[in-house]
């Protein structure tokens, strides 16, 4: 094969991956050097100047209280949601796995709030734990003779009420996933097991859940980056509130984005990319090990 | 004798386990429902009905909240953006995914071939709403501020790496035979492609459109920092700006709420089988 007939022969595979890779070089790769860059920069929305700053946004992160908070809070989340969902999650999915009566409602209808979008169900949940007298929930603590609790203006629970509500929507999408899963572990295993007289407990640890590793990997390590992300349930329920407690990174971000500081802004986001990437490889080094010693 | 006891008693726990079961997963479905519920029947109820009998059935179906709630939105107008970006974003998304999924699995066995997937799969990872920023000043250099495709091009692009994902492993069951045939009849790689494999992909590409349609249309923080204009904005945009407004007057927001979660519940309802297999198909995948 000569020299042109080759190139001749290459062209079509490679005009078939230019969209998908130019479309991620020019709005994926190059903003992600902008924002690095223009952390360096004196960039606001008050001035048409663009001036280098050198590490004069830097300076000023170390004192930024609402930073630190926010990346506590977005990683307490993304942890909390992860852990209490795969927790409830796994079982239920075994559970609806099984030749039950009406499986398919049941999974439909947990499934049902993932469709909701994430501002809706936020909205909504504001409402029903509202700690005026219109708020359902706290209707029914009172009835029960118990003090109103403030959801979302106690500073000390309002967190762990957004992470409650996140897991809400998202527990039936952690579900349907570890349910893919199990379709994959042959039905001969579980029979295996129950010859050998493993109770429902030793099947779970011994069998179910190594079988489930690549669910869990996939359920673990999306929502941590997921989790790492919120902010559409943040902007509905507290705005950050109660006194910046519940800000988090996307938020914070955003509100600086707001104010006009984009310089500033995206010192923000070249911080939380760190913060991003040492999750990622925390995750990735973690399910590593946890395969090889499946695979022995 | 003593066999008959133990199949009874072995019967009765498996009854009782049964029960328990059932009761489980009823109790959750119905924290499932309820806020829903709440949500649907709010929208037929004056502010201090609700506040007294928040789970009682309205005592008349009345529609004017939804009127007031359609006018205020802007709905046609919001609904058609929404709809816009959703349906162009979702077949540039298809297309652009299935080309690659395609020629990287062919490919694999090249070093650019599996260069290109691990910078696309690295998108997977480093999450875009970090270099928002950056891409506010590229999206505004571009002269695309206000303009539906900023926010389509967006989506296109931080949607694509699962997307090719999915297709290219679902390429490999696709056999090689069937592209050696059509190049032995003559046929070049973009027409085996379209004439061939494409077709073939079915299944991948409707769990790739149905899993973007969801995310496409929920996307809240795209048009947040790319379409400021109102003429330009989403259904939640409108949402956002009304409760922000009014967060007061329930009423008035409740078929708000509902106007912005209805057309994906419809869709929901009836794809409801092809919606939930589609997201354990892409999940056997990974």
């Amino acid at each position: 094969m000569n020299r042109n007939q080759k190139i001749k022969n290459t062209v079509p595979y490679i005009a078939m991956t230019a969209p998908a890779v130019l479309l991620f070089l020019i709005f994926f790769v190059i903003p992600l050097f902008f924002t690095i860059r223009y952390s360096f920069y004196n960039w606001t929305n008050y001035s048409p100047d663009i001036t280098f700053s050198g590490l004069s946004n830097y300076v000023k992160i170390p004192e930024d209280k609402m930073l630190k908070t926010s990346i506590k809070n977005s990683l307490l989340f993304a942890t909390a949601t992860v852990v209490i969902q795969s927790v409830i999650t796994m079982p239920i999915a075994v559970v609806l796995n099984s030749k039950l009566r009406g499986r398919n409602i049941f999974r439909a209808i947990f499934f049902m709030p993932v469709v909701m979008s994430t501002l809706v169900v936020g909205y909504l949940w504001k409402y029903l734990l509202s700690s005026s007298d219109y708020g359902f929930v706290n209707q029914i603590i009172t009835g029960l003779g118990f003090e109103k609790i403030n959801f979302f203006g106690n500073g000390n629970v309002a967190m762990w009420t957004i992470i409650l509500v996140e897991v809400w929507q998202w527990f039936g999408w952690a579900m349907v996933i570890y349910l893919g899963n199990l379709q994959n572990i042959s039905g001969d295993l579980f029979e295996a097991a129950s010859v050998d007289g493993a109770n429902a407990w030793d099947r779970f640890w011994h069998i179910i859940v190594p079988g489930l590793a690549p669910a869990i990997k996939i359920n673990v390590v999306t929502g941590m980056i997921n989790g790492l992300k919120v902010f559409d349930i943040i902007v509905a329920t507290t705005n950050g509130g109660p006194a910046h407690r519940t800000e988090t990174i996307l938020t914070s971000m955003y509100s600086k984005f707001s104010d006009g500081n984009f310089g500033y802004a995206s010192a923000y986001g070249t911080v939380f990319l760190v913060v991003a990437m040492i999750v990622a490889c925390i995750l990735l080094g973690g399910f590593k090990k946890w395969e090889e010693r499946l695979g022995q | 004798m003593g066999g008959a006891v133990r199949t009874m008693r072995d019967n009765k726990k498996k009854k009782f386990t049964l029960a328990a079961t059932y009761i489980f997963l009823t109790v959750i479905a119905v924290a499932m429902l309820i806020p829903i519920y709440y949500l649907l029947v709010t929208t037929f109820k004056t502010p201090e009905h609700a506040a007294v009998a928040p789970m009682a059935l309205p005592s008349s179906l009345d529609f004017s909240g939804y009127i007031k709630a359609f006018e205020e939105m802007e709905y046609p107008r919001a609904f058609r953006n929404t709809f816009l970006i959703t349906l162009i974003s979702v077949t540039g998304i298809v297309l652009f995914s299935s080309m690659a999924g395609y020629v990287l699995n062919r490919k694999s066995d090249k070093k650019a071939g599996q260069l290109v997937f691990l910078l696309l799969l690295s998108g997977m990872m480093f999450p875009y709403q970090m270099s928002i920023l950056g891409l506010y000043k590229l999206i505004r250099g571009l002269n695309l501020m206000n303009s539906l495709w900023s926010v389509i091009l967006v989506d296109i692009t931080i949607n694509l790496p699962f997307a090719v994902f999915l297709m290219r492993s679902y390429m490999a069951t696709v056999p090689m035979e069937l592209d050696e045939a059509a190049k032995i009849d003559g046929a070049g790689v973009f027409r085996t492609f379209t004439t061939i494999i494409f077709p073939l992909m079915k299944p991948t590409i409707a769990t790739v459109a149905i899993l973007n349609t969801l995310n496409v249309w929920n996307d809240f923080m795209g048009p947040l920092y790319f379409l400021q204009s109102r003429k330009k904005d989403v259904i939640l945009q409108e949402i956002y700006r009304n409760i922000g407004q009014f967060s007061t007057d329930w009423t008035g927001i409740f078929p708000m709420m509902v106007l912005g979660i209805m057309p994906l519940m419809i869709f929901y309802l009836f794809m409801q089988k092809y919606i939930i297999s589609g997201v354990m198909a892409g999940s056997v995948k990974g």
